[in-house]
């Protein structure tokens, strides 16, 4: 068989499911989105079409841009204090000669390990008003003297669901930053300390600036994944209280699978929310993958 | 090694011990909560450590809701899914073996000529498997769900074998093809002068070199098919078609809240990722780094 003729059938089986889980459903998404499609047309299976009506009631919809400016504030807290925690927990469980940091970096994979959608019910019982556990903790400590709702309170809802995203999320960030340290020729740092350069100027001067490239590509990752959280959302707050964690993904979903189940406009609303991850993923491949090397 | 001073060591330390602590407060709250009962819950809302234990929350669980024991005898409603523990374990194992089996096939044949031939079609197949990456999984489950429906395939298992496949296949080629990058060719372009085919070369020589590879991505993919909850959630609805996660899923909003039985269906639920974690890290370790950054 010719090598060209070997690559193709190789190729093969990727290409199909590409096509027929990727391709095709991106496809038919956008077909979605620009016709009325309700439980009734998928009865029938005849779709009307309505030229860009659902993107203009997803775009005049307040709670579409409630959900989006929740995926904003999600989004920046989440991802910027896991670079911010990575860096430092990598630099942690780098220390030779610390025994402790040997038993952190033994447990810090255990988050990944934990189905989101049970890391969002652990957290609820957590967060629980009456019988939580964060309470329970602060109120023995002393810390607290009344019952905080966390999840239930518009003004820390937000912030209660970052937790445990960050909390799951985080593993796969500090293992990132930990290889590239690793990397970094130790050379460096015993010429800096012949200079006498300080613990943090070694840090500002070497460590970060050779870990630039493994944060842009933890920051263009993580964004993208952050932008569609969902499991910790359903299993949480589903969105409240009110809709103070109404989030992009979230919406799409209660959308179509909601009554009144209106898929054109799910589907809309998804495309907004794929458009805005694609341009992501092309900076990353142009600019970030690739670059990288451990 | 630089000496670091008594401080400096204290400092790290405690350090340690918070990020510790921030670990394994949820993994000791759904430890805890699931060995304890409603009543001891409820009974006193202060106290940490609970004064005593029971094992009626799994009892109840692994009896699909036949043995009741002390803490649930006078409870007449308990969530139906409950009852469905043993079919939801059977069906996510199903799935997510099979998922890791087809995954690691088609993901290997992929990235190996990915890493061995430099046809155009090809880097522009190795970016779409770097863009596809990215597509959120709700901006798919709404159209698949409408072609599923159509095809009458929603409430079966191989539609989600088959989606999460699909879903899984760039990053598991993003995994392996660095990999293969790293193996001599020099082995499998011996074994074609001595008359193997293309194919049999890659299966008998390649292959086996790969397996730390294979590992790797393997678990990594086991573990994602494991936790997957959009696309069982929205393409099986069905309480026998139902996976783990989508029986966790369906106790959020539930009439009653069972706090315990709760925690102790999602202890029951993450211990075999847990346990795969604690054993395989090291190829963990590497396939996630691998699929972040090598191109």
């Amino acid at each position: 068989m010719p090598a060209s003729r070997f690559a193709l059938f190789m190729n093969l089986p990727t290409l199909v499911f590409l096509a027929l889980v990727l391709a095709y459903p991106v496809a038919y998404a956008g077909y979605l989105s620009v016709h009325r499609v309700g439980l009734a047309q998928l009865r029938r299976g005849v779709f009307a079409f309505s030229g860009w009506e659902n993107y203009g009631r997803v775009l005049t919809d307040p709670l579409f841009w409630t959900a989006i400016k929740n995926t904003l504030i999600f989004t920046a807290v989440t991802v910027g204090s896991e670079i911010v925690l990575a860096v430092m927990i990598a630099l942690l469980i780098n220390q030779a000669g610390i025994w402790t940091s040997r038993v952190t970096r033994f447990l810090i994979l255990l988050p990944y390990a934990v189905p989101p959608i049970a890391n969002g019910l652990i957290w609820t019982f957590i967060y629980s008003f009456q019988f939580g556990f964060l309470n329970r903790i602060l109120l023995s400590t002393g810390l607290i003297h009344e019952r905080i709702n966390w999840a239930g309170v518009p003004d820390t809802a937000l912030y209660a669901v970052a937790v445990p995203y960050v909390w799951r999320t985080l593993p796969f960030a500090i293992i990132l930053v930990h290889a590239a340290l690793q990397g970094i020729p130790r050379e460096l740092y015993e010429q800096a300390a012949i200079d006498g350069a300080s613990a943090w100027h070694r840090f500002w001067h070497i460590t970060l600036p050779m870990l630039r490239q493994i944060l842009a590509v933890i920051l263009v990752l993580r964004t993208a994944f952050a932008f569609a959280v969902f499991e910790e959302i359903l299993a949480i707050t589903q969105g409240g209280p009110g809709d103070a964690t109404w989030v992009a993904a979230w919406y799409s979903y209660k959308i179509t699978f909601a009554p009144p189940n209106n898929f054109g406009m799910g589907s809309a609303s998804a495309y907004i929310l794929a458009f805005m991850i694609i341009v992501m993923a092309i900076f990353y491949m142009r600019v970030v993958y690739r670059r990288v090397t451990l | 090694m630089r000496t670091k001073s008594i401080s400096t060591r204290m400092l790290l330390h405690a350090a340690n011990l918070m990020v510790i602590f921030f670990i394994l407060l949820p993994l000791a709250a759904v430890f805890i909560g699931s060995i304890q009962s409603e009543k001891a819950l409820q009974a006193d809302t202060r106290r940490v450590l609970p004064l005593e234990f029971t094992l009626d929350n799994f009892t109840v669980i692994l009896s699909k809701g036949q043995q009741r024991g002390h803490i649930f005898e006078q409870i007449t409603y308990l969530p139906d899914n409950i009852k469905n523990f043993y079919a939801a374990c059977a069906n996510s194992a199903i799935i997510a073996v099979s998922v890791t089996f087809l995954t690691l096939l088609f993901g290997s044949f992929s990235a190996y000529t990915i890493s061995r031939q430099r046809y155009k079609w090809m880097l522009f197949l190795l970016q779409a498997n770097i863009v596809a990456r990215f597509v959120p999984a709700i901006v798919l489950m709404i159209p698949l769900y409408v072609v599923m429906r159509s095809l009458g395939q929603l409430n079966s298992l191989q539609g989600v074998i088959f989606a999460e496949t699909g879903f899984l296949l760039p990053y598991a080629i993003l995994i392996l093809a660095p990999y293969f990058d790293t193996i001599p060719t020099e082995l499998e372009e011996a074994a074609r002068i001595d008359g193997c085919t293309r194919f049999a070369a890659f299966i008998k020589i390649v292959l086996p070199l790969a397996t730390p590879a294979l590992a790797a991505c393997g678990v990594i993919v086991f573990i994602i098919s494991w936790h997957e909850l959009l696309i069982p959630l929205i393409l099986n609805a069905r309480p026998d078609f139902m996976t783990l996660p989508v029986v966790i899923a369906s106790l959020v909003g539930d009439v009653h809240v069972f706090f315990n039985l709760m925690m102790a269906i999602c202890l029951l639920a993450l211990a075999p990722t847990v346990i795969l974690v604690v054993l395989l890290q090291k190829y963990i370790v590497e396939g996630l780094a691998a699929g972040a950054v090598k191109g």
